[in-house]
């Protein structure tokens, strides 16, 4: 169960400045095919630059990230795309008035005809967003609609409709339920679950230590740069994962 | 119970859906997304109407196909300015782009070579002048109002150095064709100026390039995640309200018969007031081209009916700007 064949995403080492600034010193983790890796930590512990690597927003410094086994070297988002990782961001990167189907499709469209008369298949990218809408994202109403109409918790499903369309392996959603009401919050995570059992990996960076408890199968925590350990989720409790996060533990256990 | 019952609740089903189908058409009436699409087409039916009582001359086939036909130039840069604004920018080097390729149009035509050749000639302008524009905006990431500003200038100054400031005049049978003969109750000019609309309609809104313009004016940040290369976009955006002004040069010279070296920077208002009035988002991402060309008609039947109805000419220009100003308050919009 544990060989390294399972292992969807090797990350060892990593390191990433910014000028002065050490983000990251050193990170070290894995995530294992068809689960829910989650990494908690505080503000400014390197999570969000760690996946920005991992997606190939940055390029690291140094260390090595290993996709199914096999070295990668992302210049840029489409090249871990090219690996089947898909990207969520906090932000989301959704354009606002375009429709839900535009959204998905942005920069993949569906065409016909040759250049220069290639027309995109309109018709056919409502018809299949329809279907992947309808199969996920159950709170989304209408595809056609523009995403600016749509709640919070509608967009998030969007955006991670639009990953889950491009990549059923790998799936990396930052903050996925940060802005959300508790209901809204509900359906993200009911959303997570079916693209789990769909046989996507997710690697989910949160805050919210419940979500960590109630979603993940693995959990790492991150403090000042760096990986400071790592469980199996149901072998740790949230308080454990509380003090750990803080850098409180020595002092209080 | 039943039977005294029933009746009350189906009056006040009845008045309860009698009062929401009122309060959609007055929700439909009174909604910014409703007027942004139908701003342009209402108006132009207002003025249409208006003018047509107000004078007897307004309402003829001649003078609508002399309306449309005088159309075919703020059509062009209207369209062309769209391009630019669905992106979040402007490009206020139109007029002097315009100025600078019909100097130059001269001077091949006038060198004796030919009509197609200083057609390109023309055409090249306006995407030089675009791709610099672009380049200023998208690479440089100079704000777009000074980037353009910057090319207005220059271009202006180039069209009046070479030109000495003396119009050329081009006398071409093909041109004075174009810009007098009709196929079938339309002149030609307008024709091909429909035709323009029609390609760049298609281009928005039925191939990729379309939506990742619109997709690089809602938002820079989404579209860089999305893989979409934001620089490039901008600089084709910037091309196509180059090429506009480049064939709207053309159309001037057929249309009065010689170059023009002084900039009419009365253009570049007019462009903006119809791109405006045909609901584009001056926040970018948002935008049609039906919307514009339709805008740029309405400020040629307001130009054209004023003088009909005896207002001084004068006044005109005022009256865009008041339109311009109106147009951006109805669909100042969210972003």
């Amino acid at each position: 169960m544990t060989g390294t064949t399972d292992l969807k995403l090797e990350v060892t080492d990593v390191t990433k400045s910014f000028g002065n600034v050490t983000a990251l010193r050193g990170a070290t983790l894995s995530a294992r095919a068809g689960e829910v890796t989650a990494i908690i930590g505080d503000n400014g512990a390197g999570k969000s630059t760690l996946i920005k690597c991992v997606s190939g927003y940055h390029a690291p410094d140094g260390g090595e990230i290993k996709v199914s086994g096999k070295p990668v070297h992302f210049g840029s988002p489409l090249d871990a795309r090219h690996h089947g990782i898909e990207t969520v961001y906090q932000d989301l990167a959704l354009a606002d008035q375009l429709s839900v189907w535009q959204n998905i499709y942005l920069n993949r469209e569906l065409t016909a005809g040759p250049w220069p008369f290639r027309v995109t298949r309109r018709g056919a990218m409502r018809a299949k967003a329809r279907e992947l809408v309808g199969d996920l994202a159950v709170n989304v109403p209408e595809v056609t609609k523009t995403v600016m109409r749509l709640s919070g918790g509608q967009r998030q499903a969007v955006a991670i409709s639009r990953a889950v369309m491009w990549s059923n392996e790998f799936v990396i959603m930052d903050e996925p339920t940060a802005a959300l009401g508790l209901r809204e919050t509900q359906q993200v995570e009911a959303l997570i679950r079916r693209i789990v059992e769909r046989g996507t990996s997710v690697l989910i960076i949160s805050h919210n230590f419940e979500q960590v408890m109630r979603l993940s199968d693995q959990v790492w925590v991150m403090r000042g740069g760096r990986v400071v350990n790592g469980h199996r989720t149901a072998e740790v409790t949230g308080a454990d994962l509380v003090a750990e996060v803080t850098g409180a533990a020595a002092e209080h256990f | 119970m039943t039977t005294t019952e029933s009746p009350r609740k189906e009056a006040s089903s009845v008045s309860s859906n009698d009062e929401s189908s009122r309060g959609t058409l007055a929700r439909v009436l009174t909604s910014q997304e409703f007027w942004t699409r139908a701003a342009a087409p209402v108006a132009l039916a207002v003025a249409f109407v208006a003018f047509s009582i107000a004078a007897p001359n307004f309402f003829t086939a001649v003078n609508i196909n002399g309306m449309l036909a005088d159309a075919a130039i703020p059509i062009l840069l209207a369209v062309g300015m769209t391009f630019a604004v669905m992106l979040a920018g402007i490009d206020l080097s139109q007029a002097s782009t315009l100025a600078f390729a019909s100097v130059l149009f001269g001077i091949a035509y006038g060198a004796g070579w030919g009509l197609l050749l200083s057609f390109l000639v023309a055409v090249a302008v306006g995407v030089g002048v675009g791709v610099l524009n672009g380049f200023f905006v998208g690479i440089v990431r100079i704000p777009d109002m000074i980037s353009t500003l910057g090319t207005m200038g220059l271009m202006m100054g180039l069209s009046l150095i070479i030109s000495r400031g003396i119009p050329e005049p081009v006398s071409d049978p093909v041109l004075r064709t174009i810009a007098s003969d009709s196929l079938g109750p339309f002149r030609w000019n307008f024709l091909i100026v429909l035709m323009i609309v029609i390609v760049l309609h298609v281009l928005l809104t039925h191939t990729p390039l379309g939506t990742h313009l619109l997709a690089v004016g809602d938002s820079m940040d989404a579209s860089k995640a999305m893989g979409l290369r934001v620089s490039r976009i901008k600089i084709i955006g910037y091309v196509i309200a180059g090429l506009m002004a480049g064939l709207a040069a053309v159309a001037l010279i057929l249309y009065v018969g010689s170059t023009q070296p002084a900039a009419n920077t009365d253009y570049v208002l007019k462009a903006v007031a119809a791109t405006v009035l045909g609901g584009t988002s001056l926040f970018g991402g948002r935008a049609t081209v039906w919307g514009p060309a339709l805008g740029a008609l309405l400020l040629t039947v307001l130009q054209t009916g004023m003088i009909m109805i005896g207002v001084e000419a004068f006044y005109e220009q005022a009256v865009i700007g008041i339109v311009v100003l109106a147009a951006a308050t109805l669909m100042r919009g969210r972003k």
